[in-house]
């Protein structure tokens, strides 16, 4: 899988005894990561802009102020976290209030391309921190438009539109529809497994819970209005 | 999955004869070099409609497999896995399996967290290194790619 590392490790296996060898820190000198399956930056091309297209929102009937975490390949997810749990467990000691008594009900982590684990991962940390989360996953594809520019001339210019992978995860402190594709209700990292290999009673029995009409939704409504902006998080 | 590489704990500029360190107690860190040798992830379950994606294997050939099962294979439903890096490619080949499918299909996504192993073995018996292990996370998808029932 990596060349690099092997190759570094053949040559310390061929150091003499290990002892008093001038012990260069052994840095993997920095990878270089060739973006898959675009070469036109080996042509004389650099990226100068790159926008996602709007999509709708894919959790319709959701709160239109409800925050949404959109993860990107470089975010740090320290900075993500830090901002999210802190705007879900309700801030303190912001200018004395502590904001609808508990933070937000709702948070959505969006991601695309490169950055679907990281997305992943916040949720799951999330999950594991606030505890009794239910969540929603929705996968599709979303279409980026990038703006290439020549670095010779400086005249050409290209337009590559790209479709990539995106996921986007809502976790909510009050119950979802648990007959929507994609659902999860909480706690459910290690019964996710012993569900699957029964047959099917699981899922009959959550079956007959019957569509959920929603009902915690006009009281989360009020909190996200006050609340919830969509925030791009400080990379 | 056994790339022996060296722990950033081992690259310590510590020089002189082995055995030396354990008469100087105020050096907490260890000058013992390590190999990391990644564990396979804990054994899931495996029926006829389970796809594992993994990034050695051909993209088309595990789309291909998949789109066997659902037609050819009479599943109405798969199951497809991804761990980490291969979280990409097994969305991209339930959604491939989606579009191609002119919106027949739906797809359930979960995500989980696996706990991993790694076992950490000294690269010289003679020194004083003792295997240790240690745990990490990394995140998981698990995508039911299914056609939904006639209603």
């Amino acid at each position: 899988m990596c060349p690099v590392y092997q190759s570094q490790a053949c040559n310390n296996a061929g150091q003499p005894g290990g002892v008093n060898n001038v012990s260069r820190p052994v840095k993997p000198a920095p990878l270089p990561v060739p973006p898959p399956a675009l070469k036109l930056g080996q042509e004389g091309f650099k990226k100068v802009c790159r926008t996602e297209e709007d999509s709708p929102c894919p959790f319709p009937g959701l709160a239109s102020g409800v925050l949404e975490m959109r993860v990107k390949e470089g975010s740090k997810i320290r900075n993500l976290m830090g901002f999210a749990m802190a705007r879900m467990q309700g801030e303190k000691g912001v200018s004395g209030v502590n904001v609808s008594g508990g933070g937000l009900r709702q948070v959505v982590f969006t991601g695309s391309g490169r950055a679907v684990t990281k997305t992943i991962t916040c949720a799951e940390i999330m999950k594991r921190k606030v505890g009794c989360l239910h969540q929603l996953t929705k996968l599709r594809y979303k279409v980026v438009k990038e703006v290439w520019e020549s670095t010779e001339g400086g005249t050409s210019e290209m337009t590559v539109h790209r479709t990539v992978p995106s996921i986007s995860i809502l976790l909510s402190k009050d119950p979802l529809d648990p007959q929507e594709p994609g659902y999860q209700p909480p706690e459910t990292l290690s019964a996710l497994w012993e569900e699957r290999e029964g047959t099917e009673p699981a899922t009959a029995s959550k079956r007959s819970l019957g569509p959920l009409p929603y009902t915690s939704f006009p009281d989360c409504k009020r909190v996200c209005l006050g609340e919830g902006v969509s925030v791009l998080p400080p990379h | 999955m056994t790339e022996p590489r060296n722990p950033s704990m081992s690259s310590i500029p510590q020089t002189g004869p082995a055995h030396t360190d354990s008469s100087s107690p105020a050096v907490e860190m260890d000058p013992v070099e390590y190999t990391l040798r990644k564990r396979l992830p804990r054994k899931l379950p495996k029926r006829r409609n389970d796809v594992y994606v993994n990034m050695k294997t051909d993209f088309r050939a595990q789309l291909a497999r998949c789109q066997k099962l659902l037609e050819g294979g009479g599943h109405r439903e798969i199951c497809v896995h991804g761990l980490g890096l291969a979280i990409n490619r097994a969305i991209n080949i339930a959604l491939q399996l989606q579009a191609s499918s002119q919106g027949a299909l739906q797809l359930a996504a979960n995500t989980s967290t696996v706990e991993l192993v790694d076992d950490l073995e000294p690269e010289d018996p003679d020194e004083a290194g003792e295997p240790m292990t240690r745990t990490r996370n990394n995140s998981a998808i698990h995508i039911k790619v299914f056609y939904p029932d006639p209603q």
